[in-house]
């Protein structure tokens, strides 16, 4: 046993005084050495961990991450062991000294481990203690650390100290007190009206509690002794912190367990009201005054400008879409027109620039310009006033037509003289075409058409008596007619009579 | 005429004779009774065109300009002859203007503006005052003046009342003295090189400012 640990510490010494760098390339001492500490370690932690599967780190054929796994195993629960040790050692402190008397008389190295932590714990519980004591008395605060100060200074004499005192008689506290009274006296101005809340909880406290105030509970090894009766009355505050904190543990009455919390809850509300104030309860914040990403775990209440974005959800889809359709239906697209831009001013006449020869010779050119400056009316028309003749008789024309679709303010057309030959359209047609608005007055008046007297009479509608009767005018007329003219030229006309008969001669007529 | 000793300041001395009236000379008197003669040599090239209009040539300036004119074949030109009855002696000159425009290439109706107005002239210049060019260019700057079919050409004179002839690298332009000028500039411009275009809306511009004036 003794070889294998020697052997061990030396692997450890060995790994310590190991270089980092060498630990990158992979050497076969290197890791024997660490396997035999790491065995070495277990072994001597295995006492302590009760729940380990494991009798002895197993080395040999397991590769790294299983022997991790071996540690790991019993180093976890461990762990847990250990940090409920050390809750336990704060509530009850003295129970560490009992485990250090107990810990003088084992010499292993492993209690002397087991120590240190005990009396690094035992310190953090003498702060704590003090802390404690700090939290619940903050108007006798300074006076109170100081005292907590001495107090574990005192402590931890206490058990050097020989056979001078005893539980009663304590010098260095006597000394502090001392001190301490004297503080108390400048303070007394400042905090007069406290006084009288503690001499009430005195009053309580005294009534039940003498033989406690000098013999102290049988939990509490450090007790404190009063002498004077002045100095009781801090003493028993101070004991009686001490004394709550006992009572704590003992059971307190209703009444005094009620009060305890009232303490409490006031110096709990106290300490929140001289307490700077939390950065939301503060008027104006830069991000430079609260924490980093503060201001993302509060709920902040600002106004918002713009309209939030709206929920997309199926009917918001569906009436978009209904709106869409209907829209498309009617064709009412809200489409952008341009606004018609008004024309301040006339357009320019642009004189357009003639490429052509101009077929008059320059000497009639300056004839025209030099009589249009001497006399413009007489002046023939110029080209661009031809134009505008032109222009205007077509829009006349134009303007006609459509007056005559408009019947209500139809103006009749304007009498052109001009010879154009009248075609005799029937009446019937251009009514089809604008009944209203025709004026027939252009046409040829029926008398125009025919002028006959009497009763008229077709071809087919004469009787045969009739059609002889026209015969025989006719050929009468023509008889007289024929004499005539034979009288006036007798050379000229040929007697066209002929033996056929008449019919030849009349039908030539006729036709 | 009684002369009588000057006694006052107004009374003059002797009264003057009456202003002598003398008619302006006529042109035949001119030159102590000589004829005034101008003569005009024909380039070839006008040589046929002048025999196909000599009528229209000769009437105006036998009848109304009252001039002599006669083709001297030999010599291959126009003589100009004033006759008595001239009236005025700037007639001849005025034929002899008309003779000449219509040699450079004028047509007759245009070179008549002569005989009718005072204030035509004929200017004639050559591309290479304006600018040296050489060969190709120079074809190219004759084409550019012209214009396609000549309407560049045309454009100019209807716009400016004036009348151009192109000859080659010669330039002639016919009209009064402000039309000659923006005739002329626009010529310079193409000939330099600018576009047709833009030598469009020049014109355009200045040809409604002028037409404005009236």
């Amino acid at each position: 046993m003794a070889a294998s640990i020697e052997a061990a510490v030396e692997s450890l010494r060995q790994i310590r005084i190991t270089e980092p760098p060498l630990w990158l390339v992979p050497k076969q001492e290197l890791s024997e050495a660490v396997r035999a500490a790491s065995k070495h370690l277990f072994a001597s932690l295995k006492p302590h961990s009760p729940k380990s599967p494991f009798d002895q780190l197993l080395i040999e054929g397991f590769d790294a991450e299983q022997i991790w796994q071996q540690i790991d195993l019993q180093s976890q629960p461990l762990l847990s062991n250990l940090r409920r040790e050390v809750k336990k050692f704060e509530k009850n402190p003295e129970e560490i000294s009992k485990l250090k008397e107990a810990v003088k008389e084992g010499k292993n190295e492993k209690v002397l481990e087991e120590n240190e932590p005990d009396d690094v714990d035992e310190l953090d519980e003498d702060d704590d203690m003090d802390l404690d004591e700090v939290e619940e008395e903050d108007e006798d605060g300074e006076q109170e650390e100081k005292e907590s100060g001495r107090e574990e200074d005192g402590e931890s004499e206490e058990e050097e100290r020989g056979g001078i005192e005893d539980k009663f008689l304590k010098i260095k506290e006597l000394q502090e007190y001392l001190e301490d009274e004297e503080e108390a006296v400048e303070e007394e101005d400042d905090k007069l009206g406290l006084f009288d809340k503690y001499d009430e909880d005195d009053d309580d406290d005294l009534g039940n509690a003498r033989y406690e105030v000098f013999f102290g509970t049988k939990n509490n090894k450090g007790s404190k002794e009063r002498t004077k009766s002045r100095d009781m009355l801090e003493e028993d505050s101070e004991s009686d912190d001490e004394q709550n904190v006992d009572k704590r543990r003992d059971g307190l009455s209703t009444h005094e367990k009620e009060d305890a919390e009232l303490q409490s809850k006031i110096k709990q509300m106290e300490k929140e009201n001289l307490d700077p104030k939390v950065w939301t309860m503060r008027g104006e914040v830069t991000a430079a005054q609260r924490q980093k990403n503060s201001a993302l775990e509060v709920d902040l209440d600002f106004e918002h400008n713009v309209r939030p974005a709206p929920v997309i959800t199926e009917e918001v889809t569906a009436s978009l879409e209904d709106l869409i359709k209907s829209r498309i239906a009617t064709g009412l697209f809200d489409d952008v027109q341009k606004a018609p831009s008004v024309t301040s001013k006339a357009p320019r006449e642009i004189k357009e620039l003639d490429e052509n020869k101009s077929k008059k010779g320059l000497a009639e050119v300056y004839e025209e310009e030099f009589v249009r400056k001497t006399d413009p009316a007489s002046a023939p028309l110029s080209f661009s006033d031809e134009l505008k003749k032109e222009a205007s008789m077509l829009f006349k024309k134009l303007c006609l037509k459509l007056d005559a679709l408009s019947h209500f303010h139809f103006a009749p057309k304007p009498v052109v003289e001009d010879m154009s030959i009248q075609t005799n359209v029937p009446a019937l047609v251009m009514e089809e075409i604008a009944p209203m608005a025709v004026s027939d007055a252009a046409m040829l008046a029926p008398e125009e058409v025919f002028a006959g007297k009497g009763d008229i009479k077709e071809e087919a509608e004469l009787t045969k008596a009739e059609r002889k009767r026209r015969r025989a005018n006719k050929k009468r007329k023509f008889k007289a007619e024929a004499a005539k003219r034979m009288a006036k030229k007798p050379r000229e006309v040929a007697p066209v009579y002929s033996d056929d008969g008449d019919y030849s001669i009349c039908s030539a007529f006729k036709s | 005429m009684s002369t009588e000793a000057p006694a006052t300041m107004e009374i003059e001395s002797n009264p003057l004779p009456p202003k002598p009236k003398f008619e302006p000379l006529k042109p035949h008197e001119m030159s102590d009774g000589r004829v005034q003669f101008r003569k005009v040599s024909v380039p070839p090239h006008r040589y046929s065109p002048l025999k196909k209009c000599w009528m229209d040539i000769y009437t105006p300036v036998y009848e109304q300009m009252k001039i002599d004119i006669r083709m001297n074949l030999k010599a291959r030109k126009v003589e100009l002859k004033t006759r008595p009855d001239t009236p005025d002696v700037s007639n001849l000159q005025k034929c002899a203007d008309f003779v000449q425009a219509f040699m450079l290439g004028f047509d007759v109706p245009d070179a008549i503006a002569l005989l009718r107005l005072d204030e035509l002239y004929v200017e004639s210049f050559e591309i290479k005052d304006v600018k040296t060019l050489r060969g190709e260019h120079l074809s190219r700057a004759i084409g550019r003046l012209s214009g396609k079919g000549g309407k560049t050409k045309f454009a100019i004179e209807n716009a400016t009342k004036t009348r151009i002839v192109i000859a080659d690298s010669k330039i002639h332009i016919l009209g009064s003295f402000a039309n000659m000028k923006i005739a002329r500039d626009s010529l310079c411009s193409l000939i330099l090189g600018s576009p047709a275009g833009k030598v469009y809306s020049k014109l355009r511009q200045v040809s409604a400012r002028l037409a404005e004036r009236f």
